[in-house]
């Protein structure tokens, strides 16, 4: 079990014309690799630089997710993501409310023990439970403003467990006004999603379909990361390898962006690289990394995510030309398998 | 008639014999009372005498044998009739309780040793206290608040302000108690002993806090 730290989960080959993207994932990084390209065309160019921007505040006060205001005019519209910043999952405490009215808190054993709200164990630690996970549905009846749980889980944020994080908050396009308000209330601070670009020259790259795809993906880590695969003999050795069989490429364009991403905008990135990918071009394929925050108590599709040696949880999209793509699906030892 | 003959040999012999007779018949039967039986008296008799110490008579002891359980149960001397459960009814047992405490820890100012007025309480009877579930390893006990009313070997029974009589296991909880100002945390785990058992109790630090 600890040796097997990584699990590729999912590696498919499909052919569609529409790619469904499962928006309920938290992403801090979007990478691209576009081999034998040596600028962006500006299509994806404006679609990088226009990613929507996303605030960070300080020290939220977590009952201030449950005013009443803040719930009718963002929450129940689906239109608010927010995530606690620099929380460890395995330390601290963790906040995470999804766009569907989810709020999920992470809680140590004491901060639940005095918080007094219903919550499970953590599937992930077993016999002495040292981890708990309060999961509420905002948009539920029984959690509207004045029922009786509504009014529990506020008077213990409020007076029992007073939870304070830094928090990171989106919204989607239009939405802007609803947390204006709560954002009037604390000290945030507005960011954009930083885009690097790379020129990477005289590439390796494998033939995607003939090679085994963990080692494709570990090719892929490496060439995101610029470390080179060349193995030429020096005191130090490597053993990360361009897989055979591999075609040398002048230039190849890598892309990554990094911050708080909503699922629309990865969506816009998609279509427009699809639309790339489907002309004629030197390179018959395109791939687009999406990963998810480490330290965060959601993965995709609202299950629990953990952290034990690492907390990875991403996917890989290779589009081609002929409207096929694969998907390679990657989470860590704490987290569980969407279907 | 002729007269009796007197035959002067006949006669003479029933005489006799006509006295014997009689005799032995009057005393055959007339009873003789016990007093003329000179004879029986007068026998030498020995009359055996009983060895008599007084004996007291064994006292029903005084104090009454007690009820057992099942009779306390019967009686139902410690359910609360529900017209008699409102929170207004137990606030003057608060009052005396904090009047108790105070004396207890002589006079509790600002100034007292938080160590010395720990002890105290460790051996104080705690009915009439207002209790509060700080933490707790179920989470609907959190938040709960009242006087206490009966404290069992492992349960509290306390008032909410609600008028609702609620029970609290000891066991894996964290109650809080107020004094002027004092606030002391009782982990219930370690405080599973009887009001009455508790006061003769030593405590010991043994194990984990942890609930």
């Amino acid at each position: 079990r600890v040796r097997n730290a990584e699990r590729c989960a999912r590696f498919a080959t499909r052919s569609s014309t529409r790619v469904k993207h499962e928006g309920a994932v938290s992403t801090v990084q979007v990478s691209v690799l576009l081999p034998e390209c040596s600028s962006a065309p500006s299509h994806l160019d404006s679609v990088l630089n226009n990613f929507s921007s996303f605030y960070l505040i300080k020290k939220l006060p977590v009952y201030e997710l449950l005013d009443r205001h803040f719930l009718e005019t963002a929450v129940y519209h689906g239109a608010v993501f927010g995530l606690s910043y620099r929380t460890r999952i395995d330390e601290d405490n963790c906040v995470a409310l999804m766009p569907n009215g989810h709020l999920t808190l992470s809680l140590d054993k004491d901060s639940f023990e005095i918080l007094g709200f219903e919550g499970k164990p953590s599937r992930f630690k077993h016999r002495t439970a040292t981890r708990f996970v309060v999961s509420v549905d905002l948009t539920d009846s029984s959690m509207a403003p004045g029922r009786r749980s509504y009014l529990r889980l506020l008077t213990s944020l409020k007076s029992r467990l007073q939870l304070q994080t830094d928090f990171l908050l989106s919204h989607h396009p239009g939405g802007g006004a609803s947390i204006q308000p709560l954002l009037s209330r604390c000290d945030w601070s507005q960011h954009r999603p930083e885009v690097n670009c790379r020129v990477l020259t005289n590439l390796p790259c494998p033939a995607p379909l003939s090679c085994d795809p963990h080692s494709f993906l570990e090719w892929l880590g490496a060439v995101d990361a610029g470390i080179s695969c060349e193995n030429s003999s020096s005191s130090f050795l490597s053993s990360f390898v361009c897989p055979e069989p591999n075609t040398m490429h002048r230039h190849a364009l890598s892309v990554s962006v990094s911050g708080l991403l909503l699922p629309h905008d990865i969506h816009r990135l998609l279509q427009e690289l699809r639309r790339y990918v489907e002309q004629p071009r030197l390179a018959s394929w395109v791939s687009m990394t999406v990963r998810g925050f480490a330290d965060s108590p959601v993965s995709c599709s609202n299950h629990e995510h953990g952290f034990l040696r690492g907390g990875e949880n991403f996917y890989t999209l290779m589009m081609f030309h002929d409207h096929t793509y694969q998907l390679h699906l990657a989470m860590g030892a704490h987290d569980v398998c969407p279907p | 008639l002729p007269g009796v003959i007197h035959h002067p040999l006949v006669s003479l012999q029933s005489s006799f014999k006509a006295k014997a007779f009689t005799e032995a018949f009057l005393k055959n039967s007339i009873q003789q009372p016990r007093r003329h039986d000179l004879q029986n008296m007068l026998s030498h008799k020995a009359v055996i005498l009983g060895y008599g110490r007084p004996k007291k008579e064994r006292r029903k002891s005084a104090k009454a044998r007690g009820l057992n359980a099942r009779q306390k149960r019967e009686l139902k001397v410690f359910q609360i009739n529900p017209e008699h459960q409102r929170y207004e009814l137990f606030l003057p047992l608060h009052e005396l309780w904090r009047q108790y405490i105070i004396d207890l820890c002589g006079g509790l100012k600002a100034t007292s040793n938080p160590q010395v007025v720990q002890q105290k309480l460790l051996k104080a009877d705690f009915h009439g206290a207002i209790l509060t579930v700080v933490r707790s390893k179920c989470p609907s006990y959190v938040g709960t608040s009242g006087i206490l009313v009966q404290e069992f070997k492992h349960v509290f029974k306390i008032i909410t302000r609600d008028d609702k009589l609620k029970v609290i296991p000891k066991r894996n909880s964290v109650f809080a108690v107020e004094i002027n100002g004092f606030v002391s945390h009782i982990y219930g785990s370690k405080f599973e002993y009887r009001a009455s058992e508790r006061a003769a109790k030593k405590f010991k630090l043994k194990g984990t806090i942890d609930l």
